[in-house]
């Protein structure tokens, strides 16, 4: 795909996100709301209403966050853990290292294309039911570096979000408001109809055979995972 | 100031060194300079592109430039140019610019690694974003951007519309039995992008034998967000001056600001009035403190492991910092106070208030910097963890051009609020802390130190703005609403930020954004020791050298 | 009871009469001993609920709430406040989430070592619990052997944290459990070895003859009429420091927490685990904790005595465990982390040679009093 001719999406049809959309949540509700029981049932008994209620109102009190800084954004993130703010009273405070063991992940920064990748990987590693929270302008639209040459413009291009907290930075509280507004969500068995744009990870063998694929084509190997960026392609 | 090849016969400049020390480079440089290319800070040499390893150990060797401060490159119509900014660690006023033009088919220019090895980033750094290729370089790869990345993105030519491919290389698993060659029983192992110790997004490449670290490679670039592009895409008046903020975003933003705003008022001939040159000087130093406690809050989550007290202690004191500088420049941390020739506005009224809240905190001080005494520098296994651990020799971190607490930590005794005196600093009582540790301890103690001389340094400011008479309150000179510096002046300027020399080195092409903007950040050339620094020692030190090198992502990558 | 009788029986070492252990309570309170053996065996299993309940309980309260809380009042935070009083409703709130989260199992790992080994960390420290007696009759078995039973069993975890380490196929999990068993093996002699000095104190192996030889008076306190128990860690402070040591060594915990080490290995040998393993092993350091807090207890600080009538046995071993849990958060939150070879250089040089000096001097002592 070329830059002379912008993905289909800004202009006319809002088909290729609605289809990414679909693709990633299903038809109906959140998949991540719904149990295989209630699949098998076909309907929602009421225990199984009560049940899913349940388990919302667990989800929705109780989550580890990922230990995750990129930028800016993860000094005031740090803050809202520590000790004026903290974030651990709403039990959304305990930092895990391990993505395996985290449920939600703070972006807190500017994402370049080096790390877009990385970032897609740590987020596939973590377990679902997962969230993401959006920190700050960078993470929106790209913020204040949008026009660079290796900025994406918002994490919502490579992974996706369910709640954005505008700022730049945010302050802790807002912060703070934004993971409550989250597990507001979650207790009500809300999600966003999140729109991802396909920066996906592909095997470089995969890849249409265009100009640039034929150029790199001796540097990378045929089953090594490449991601696309395209700076012009994103509004 | 691009020509000039006449050799400015008996200038009456009182400038350190001038005369005497130009005729005397001069001479030395013999044939080899063939033209002058004077910066506003500095003499300016045109030298041929072979010349250069020549040169560069002559200027150290001979004339005692042994600080390669900052190497940039760009590109002009008609050719590439590299402009190694030098300097020395014993008087930074005394500077000179080595300038290597290359034409634009062949950029090829020799490298000065093998001289000064800190030029080895810096190089590796101008090749990826300006395209200019250095001979004899040991390693010349991409460093910012990733290594798929198609054409260099300060060079003219470049079309940002274009597509890229980026890379996610995995690598093997020790389990899988042919990781093992016969040579070795060394491990690959990659420590980030994504770690709790590498305080953002570091990617650090070490190959381990059995827990010794056997070699470690930093590869940055995963925070490159442009911002040599975004300020040279900003006119020079308002719109630059919010980035600086965001290089190094600790809360130090007000000592970036400063590098900004000292480079371009030396640029464009700007008087700063001396109420907000005090101004400046306090809330620079409030930053740094909020800097170097939360380097000292890392450094502490290093050594200890998971979020403990220590690190939550001095959060409680960035809290009351960060307070402080709100209340002054209405932001918590990224503060675009600063305006060229001044501060944005006066203290906040009622001013009583914001004294004693000031005060407060400075009284409080003391007890908590005990305090902090007492639970970490005092406490025995943080002495045998870090005492002689991380070693970087004073010579060492000069040649890979080291500055700040990390140099000073080695005993190099360089400072340049002190050395190059600019703000108020010159009239104020304060010391230059140096420890000749050059270990871990040593750093972390001489952050502390700093701490305690910054608060003086702002209770001085105290006194001086709470008795300063009311109608000579001048927050801004006078600048002209556009700034148009003349074509072709090039300056490079320097502060003390909180992890060094903070330089900006700015090329006016005639209009009212640069034509070349170019941040020296102390991190990217701190990080580099890195590699001397923990080479042969165990995991857990080279974490631990990582966290006490302080060094800010935001700041290495730009 | 059926020691008297001719019948086999399950509690042999019963020295007639009173029962002791806490099946031959449930036997004799329900009528089960008609049964013979296998009423024996079923009150076995009844009793051996209960106490594993109560162990796990502890664990539940520990881990998602009382650690956090802990820790938050150490560094001037409140930590979890909104679910019940205090936020206890977390536990709760934590323990499903974590058990309803999707269990990835990595496709590289090694099975089926790598589903055993969370169960191999949890239940090796369940097992110590069946000889440490905890007061008010609760005590599930109590072998001539007790104290050698107890240091075997808790030896079994690091089998448990090398094959995690191992098989997750993650190098810092190897690093982790590679780091784990170096560590154990440093600090396991040093701790047997002074346990031995415990044992010739008391002349036995077993816990109950252990704290009983601790319930004699050491001295009184003139004038407040008050005695001193002869707890060993006031026998010998000497040893219960060296003991308390080399335990947080064993278990893992700050100045020794290197087989996670969250700044260097992300969270060492449990790197890969998610969901109900990582629930497990989460539990099974728990469990260590306090059956290191239990062993503490029960060889120096006098097991379930304390001041009252005996049934409140289980509450002052309860509170002797969580005043070991206690410290251990609170160095966790004070003290930094020592480097892999200083740890085993502490280990080998220092504990070992010191806990030798420790038992050549009990040994004399104990010899010439004798």
């Amino acid at each position: 795909m070329s830059s002379d001719e912008p993905r289909q999406t800004i202009y006319d049809s809002t088909a290729p996100s609605t289809d990414t959309r679909d693709a990633r949540i299903g038809e109906g509700v959140d998949d991540r709301f719904n149990s295989k029981l209630r699949e098998a049932f076909g309907a929602s008994p009421f225990i199984l209403t009560k049940f899913d209620e349940f388990m919302n109102w667990v989800r929705g009190n109780s989550m580890f966050m990922l230990q995750f800084g990129i930028a800016c954004c993860s000094i005031e993130m740090m803050h809202t853990y520590a000790i004026k703010h903290d974030l651990d009273r709403f039990g959304a405070g305990v930092p895990r290292a391990s993505p395996r063991q985290a449920d939600v992940m703070i972006v807190p920064g500017t994402i370049v294309s080096k790390f877009g990748p990385r970032m897609k990987r740590v987020y596939d590693q973590m377990p679902e039911p997962k969230f993401v929270v959006g920190m700050g302008s960078c993470t929106i639209s790209g913020g204040p570096f949008q026009e660079g040459y290796n900025v994406v413009k918002g994490a919502e291009e490579i992974i996706p979000i369910d709640i954005h907290v505008p700022g730049c930075p945010p302050r802790p509280e807002a912060l703070l408001y934004g993971v409550l507004k989250l597990q507001e969500r979650i207790k009500n068995g809300e999600s966003s109809a999140v729109v991802v744009k396909p920066y996906e990870l592909e095997e470089f063998g995969d890849l249409q055979k265009d100009e640039l694929v034929q150029k790199l084509a001796s540097e990378i190997d045929e089953d090594d995972l490449v991601m696309r960026y395209n700076w012009a392609d994103s509004p | 100031m691009s020509t000039g090849t006449e050799t400015e016969p008996e200038a009456e400049l009182a400038e350190p060194g001038s005369e005497t020390n130009e005729a005397a480079l001069e001479s030395l440089l013999g044939e080899r300079a063939i033209a002058r290319d004077d910066h506003l800070n500095a003499p300016g040499f045109v030298i041929n592109p072979n010349d250069v390893q020549d040169v560069l150990s002559d200027l150290r060797d001979e004339a005692g430039y042994d600080h390669l401060s900052c190497v940039t490159a760009q590109q002009y119509e008609d050719r590439y140019e590299s402009i190694y900014h030098m300097k020395k660690f014993a008087d930074p006023t005394d500077e000179v610019s080595i300038v290597v033009p290359t034409t634009v088919d062949d950029p090829v220019s020799q490298s000065a690694e093998p001289v000064f090895r800190t030029a080895d980033w810096h190089e590796r750094e101008a090749y990826d974003l300006v395209g200019v290729e250095y001979e004899d370089h040991p390693d010349l790869r991409r460093i910012l951007l990733p290594e798929t990345w198609q054409g260099h993105p300060l060079s003219k030519d470049y079309d940002q519309e274009k597509p890229q491919l980026v890379t996610l290389t995995e690598h093997q698993n020790p389990i899988q039995p042919d990781h093992h060659d016969a040579e070795s029983d060394t491990m690959f192992l990659n420590i980030g992008p994504h770690h709790p110790a590498t305080h953002g997004v570091l990617h650090v490449k070490t190959v381990l034998d059995g827990e010794t670290v056997a070699d470690v490679e930093p590869d940055i670039g995963y925070l490159h967000r442009c911002e040599e592009q975004m300020c040279e895409q900003g006119t020079y008046r308002h719109q630059i001056m919010p980035y600086p903020d965001r290089w190094d975003y600790v809360s130090a933003g007000l000592l970036n600001e400063w590098a900004y705003a000292r480079v371009i008022e030396d640029l464009a001939d700007i008087e700063v009035p001396e109420y907000a040159q005090i101004i400046r000087t306090m809330g620079a130093e409030l930053c740094r403190i909020a800097s170097h406690m939360l380097a000292l809050g890392t450094f502490a989550l290093d050594v200890y492991g998971e979020f403990t007290a220590t690190f939550m202690y001095t959060f409680r004191d960035r809290e009351v910092i960060q307070d402080i500088l709100e209340d002054l420049t209405g932001q918590r941390m990224m503060f675009n106070y600063f305006r060229v020739g001044g501060v944005a506005w006066d203290l906040p009224e009622p001013r009583e208030e914001f004294f004693e809240q000031t005060r407060e905190f400075l009284n409080e001080l003391p007890a908590k910097v005990g305090e902090y005494n007492d639970l970490i520098t005092g406490n025995e296994i943080f002495q045998t963890r870090c005492i002689d651990t991380g070693v970087l020799e004073p010579e060492v971190a000069k040649d890979y051009g080291c500055t700040g607490p990390v140099a000073r930590g080695s005993g190099v005794d360089y400072d340049l609020r002190r050395d190059d005196p600019y703000g108020y600093y010159e009239q104020l009582d304060w010391d230059v802390i140096t420890r000749d540790g050059a270990d871990n301890y040593a750093r972390v103690l001489c952050r502390m130190e700093e701490v305690e001389e910054s608060a003086k340094i702002i209770e001085q400011c105290l006194d001086l703005l709470e008795d300063w008479p009311e109608d000579e309150r001048d927050v801004q000179a006078n600048v002209p609403r556009t700034l148009k510096p003349d074509a072709g002046t090039e300056i490079y300027r320097a502060v003390e930020g909180a992890k060094g020399e903070l330089g900006i080195y700015i090329r006016s092409d005639g209009s009212d954004k640069p034509g070349r903007f170019k941040i020296r950040s102390p991190c990217f050339s701190n990080l580099q020791a890195l590699e001397e620094m923990s080479e042969g020692e165990y995991i857990p030190d080279l974490i631990a050298s990582l966290g006490s090198l302080d060094i800010v992502l935001g700041e290495v990558d730009r | 009871m059926s020691g008297a009788t001719a019948t086999p029986s399950l509690f042999p070492l019963q020295n007639g009469g009173d029962p002791v252990l806490l099946p031959e309570h449930i036997t004799e309170l329900t009528g089960l001993d008609q049964f013979g053996l296998a009423g024996e065996l079923l009150a076995t299993f009844v009793a051996a609920f209960i106490v594993g309940n109560f162990i796990l309980a502890m664990t539940g309260v520990a881990g998602p709430w009382a650690k956090r809380k802990i820790t938050a009042s150490f560094t001037d935070r409140i930590a979890v406040n909104h679910l019940g009083p205090g936020g206890i409703g977390i536990i709760i709130a934590d323990a499903v989430r974590l058990l309803a989260k999707e269990n990835i199992i990595p496709e590289n790992v090694d099975r089926p070592a790598y589903d055993l080994a969370p169960i191999v960390i949890a239940g090796s420290a369940m097992l110590g619990f069946a000889v440490i007696p905890m007061g008010s009759g609760i005590h599930l078995a109590d072998p001539e052997v007790g104290l050698a039973f107890v240091f075997a069993v808790a030896g079994i975890a690091s089998i448990g944290l090398v094959m995690a380490g191992y098989a997750s196929g993650n190098k810092y999990s190897l690093l982790g459990g590679l780091r784990a068993v170096a560590q154990n093996v440093a600090y396991e002699i040093p701790l047997v070895v002074t346990g031995m000095s415990v044992v010739l104190f008391a002349g036995s192996l077993q816990m109950s003859t252990i704290v009983d030889a601790q319930q004699q008076t050491l001295f009184t306190i003139p004038g407040l009429e008050w005695a001193v128990p002869a707890w060993f860690a006031l026998v010998n402070p000497f040893a219960f420091v060296l003991f308390l040591i080399a335990n947080f060594a064993e278990v893992g915990r700050n100045p020794f927490d290197m087989p996670e080490a969250p700044a260097e290995l992300i969270a060492g040998y449990q790197t890969e685990y998610s969901s109900v393993y990582f629930v497990l092993v989460y539990l099974g350091e728990f469990l260590h904790i306090f059956l290191g807090g239990a062993i503490i207890a029960t060889i120096f600080l006098g097991g379930p005595a304390g001041p009252g009538p005996d049934e409140l046995g289980i509450l002052w071993f309860t509170l002797k465990i969580w005043g070991v849990f206690f410290l251990t958060q609170w160095l966790r939150s004070a003290v930094p982390r020592v480097r892999i070879d200083q740890l085993i250089e502490i280990g080998w040089k220092g504990l070992l040679v010191l806990s030798f000096a420790n038992l050549g001097l009990t040994a004399a002592i104990v010899g010439v009093i004798a």
